[in-house]
């Protein structure tokens, strides 16, 4: 099996290429480092975690509850991952073809490639979990080992389910489009996850109550529906029935594929993108600039991950409307650093958009402009791109409180510079921009970005609460 | 001013670890068709990338039409055109979009950009796919379109990497038409390819590169002398002259 051309050859080549294209190895070498002392501090916590679900034990019922939410959650979330790891896997790598071409048997191939999926989209939450679980065993709670078998058994499901879904998504509406249900997945479950930690703020208490006790699984253990609860609760049946059914899941599913994936059915379904034609209308311009300007406007807008991301980033702008039109009761100044971490973590998102899609420096070097003329095109359509976005609440913030407007300004122009120039040099990594290119991101250039919006935030906060 | 040379390029050098181009000397007249022939590796690409202003050489001097490439990029880029081995496209524009870039960068007149983008849509056949992105495009049609961006400026001179790579018969004998009318107006041009057929009808000078240098120079009859040959091909003379 492990010779070449068997199964686990096979995988240990897939997830080398899955690893190498991880975000761990595309960033720094030097964030090893960093990254390792961060898992000791996430370590840490768990431990102290642990100790603290130890001194204050939960009714076994919210104990089921609370881990069924959580399992739910986890579920949407490694699903929009699976989604995207899905489309790369299938129709993006371009290996899948040849792959096909080889004498390996395409079910062993298509095996391969679900196994790498669940594998890869278990990884980061197999860490998280894993210290908690961890937290817990090292005080004598080894039920708590639980946990390892039953992420991959949710892991399996939501990697079989996943590629299904993509199946039939990409034959009806493309691997664009595809993609871009993904990304809205992942949106969705991100406010809701927001709205339901907001729901103490604007639903009733005893209504709120009522709700989650009808939830609770009641004396019977709460049937099917808490199957992978009890299982991580370390209850040895259902912790065997859950495996079981995963395993299940994953054949059924491998199986009802293997045959289209033999017949090329399915990674030809639309291994190139069909060139998408628009109403668009070229207009021949007098100066380099603003041709430059043109194109990256256009480059930025066809990110295909774009709307969903700003989306995400703007979840900020909820609490500064809330205070503006009065809903919540705190004092204006608190919208301040929340527009000033909003600028900073635009910019940097739109910046990191342009130099991965503009990987081509040599064809404007051979064009007989500055060297500095494409780098400020692209501060400039960043900036403006982000001004338009908070431009409106800024202006909204500024007229009901105009002392603001200095530290707003200063904190939102150096958010925004600040990070365009760090961001250009170290961009942060996106979801795969386009097929077939390589990402630029790193690790660093997310921690580096988000600490300077964070900290242009948190200088901002102290201006207007102390001055 | 008038020059005498399109490119005059004296004892260039670059090495990257090891020595790539080594005291290379070239230089071609307004109104030549230049081909530069090597062997894989041969230092091609990098000797065109000094010419474009891409690469910086580690030596020599370079002038195109009177302008030094090293002191004065700008204005060498600007009678410039340079044509890479792989072709540099933004997936996300359109045919008629990259013009519409390429033409702004080199800055020419809007009226005259878009009646040659038209123009030269048209005779290359992408006139159906010009507000299409070029993510779907096939090889050949991303070849042509790189091709139309190198000539919508009208440049004085044309450095062509491969330019016929992933071209079908009737694209590949539109573009040498068109080149040779782009030569014919007084430009120059230097290619390079491995299509030795090409270069033998188009070419007016052929300069074979090996271990860094010119290792001969010249019409068909010329490298035949070099290599000692009464008769034949230029792809025997090439195999000959770049033997051991
Ligand atoms: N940026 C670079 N860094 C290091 N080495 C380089 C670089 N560019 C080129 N080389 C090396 O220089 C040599 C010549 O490369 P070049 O691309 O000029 O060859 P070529 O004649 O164009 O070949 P081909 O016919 O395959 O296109 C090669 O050995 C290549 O590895
Ligand atoms: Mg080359």
């Amino acid at each position: 099996m492990f010779k070449p051309p068997g199964f686990l050859w096979l995988l240990r080549h897939e997830l080398k290429v899955l690893w190498r294209g991880s975000i761990l190895v595309r960033t720094h070498r030097y964030v090893l480092v960093p990254a390792s002392i961060v898992i000791l501090m996430f370590q840490a916590f768990g431990v102290l975690v642990g100790h603290l679900i130890m001194r204050h034990p939960v009714a076994p019922e919210i104990m089921l509850l609370a881990l069924n939410i959580n399992l739910a959650f986890l579920f949407v979330l490694m699903f929009s991952r699976a989604m995207m790891a899905c489309i790369d896997v299938l129709y993006a790598r371009g290996d899948a073809d040849f792959l096909l071409a080889s004498p390996i048997a395409p079910n062993r191939v298509l095996a391969v490639r679900m196994l790498g999926v669940a594998l890869s989209i278990l990884a980061p939450w197999l860490l998280l979990a894993g210290m908690l679980a961890n937290g817990l065993i090292i005080f004598g709670q080894l039920w708590a080992l639980a946990v390892y078998p039953m992420l991959l058994a949710e892991a399996l499901v939501v990697a079989a389910l996943a590629f299904a879904l993509v199946v039939v998504l990409v034959g009806r509406i493309g691997p664009m489009a595809a993609r871009r249900a993904g990304h809205s997945l992942a949106l969705f479950t991100g406010v809701g996850i927001f709205i339901l930690g907001q729901t103490p703020h604007f639903v009733p208490h005893a209504a709120l109550a009522g709700f989650w006790s009808g939830l609770l699984p009641g004396p019977g253990g709460g049937g099917l529906a808490y199957l992978f609860a009890r299982g991580v609760l370390g209850q040895p049946g259902p912790l065997l029935a859950a495996l079981a059914l995963a395993a299940l899941v994953f054949c059924l599913v491998w199986v009802f594929l293997a045959g289209p994936f033999a017949r090329g059915a399915i990674s030809a379904a639309s291994y190139r993108p069909a060139g998408r034609e628009g109403a668009q209308q070229a207009r021949f311009r007098h100066s380099a600039f603003s041709s430059l300007m043109a194109k990256d406007r256009r480059l930025l807008a066809r990110f295909p991950g774009l709307v969903s991301q700003i989306a995400y980033r703007s979840l900020t702008l909820i609490p500064v409307v809330a205070i503006l039109l009065g809903k919540v009761v705190i004092g204006l100044a608190v919208t301040v650093p929340l527009l000033v971490f909003l600028a900073g973590q635009l910019g940097l998102f739109f910046i990191s958009v342009l130099a991965q899609m503009n990987d081509m420096p040599a064809l404007i070097a051979s064009a007989p402009v500055a060297a500095r003329a494409p780098r400020r095109a692209a501060y400039l359509v960043c900036a403006q791109t982000a001004l338009a976005i908070i431009g409106l609440p800024v202006v909204a913030v500024l007229v009901k409180g105009p002392a603001l407007a200095p530290v707003m300004l200063l904190g939102v122009a150096g958010a925004l510079a600040s990070n365009l120039w760090l961001g250009r040099r170290l961009p942060i990594p996106l979801s795969r921009a386009a097929f077939g290119k390589t990402q630029v991101g790193t690790l660093l250039g997310l921690v580096l970005g988000v600490s300077i919006s964070a900290g242009w935030a948190l200088a901002a906060w102290l201006v207007v609460t102390f001055v | 001013m008038e020059t005498a040379w399109a490119l005059n390029a004296q004892g260039l050098s670059k090495s990257f670890g090891r020595k790539v181009v080594e005291g290379l000397t070239l230089t071609i007249r307004p109104g030549e068709f230049y081909a530069l022939l090597g062997a894989n590796g041969a230092g091609k690409t990098t000797t065109l990338r000094m010419i474009a202003g891409l690469t910086p050489p580690d030596a020599g001097r370079i002038e195109v039409f009177g302008r030094d490439v090293v002191k004065d990029p700008l204005g060498a880029k600007a009678i410039m055109a340079w044509l890479p081995d792989e072709p540099l496209l933004y997936d996300k524009l359109s045919p008629l979009e990259y013009l519409e870039f390429i033409a702004g960068l080199w800055q020419v007149p809007p009226e005259l950009a878009r009646r040659r983008a038209d123009e030269l849509l048209e005779l290359l056949g992408l006139w159906p796919h010009r507000a299409e992105r070029c993510e779907g495009f096939s090889r050949g049609m991303k070849q042509k379109t790189v091709l139309a961006g190198a000539l919508i400026h009208d440049p004085k001179f044309l450095l062509l990497d491969e330019p016929f790579t992933g071209l079908d018969a009737g694209s590949a004998r539109l573009v040498k038409n068109l080149l040779t009318r782009h030569v014919e107006n007084g430009a120059a041009i230097i290619l390079t390819t491995h299509i030795l057929e090409v270069a033998e009808r188009l070419a007016s000078r052929i300069g074979i590169l090996a271990g860094g240098t010119l290792v001969a120079e010249g019409g068909l009859e010329a490298l035949r002398g070099h290599a000692g040959f009464e008769s034949g091909t230029l792809e025997d003379v090439f195999l000959q002259l770049t033997a051991g």
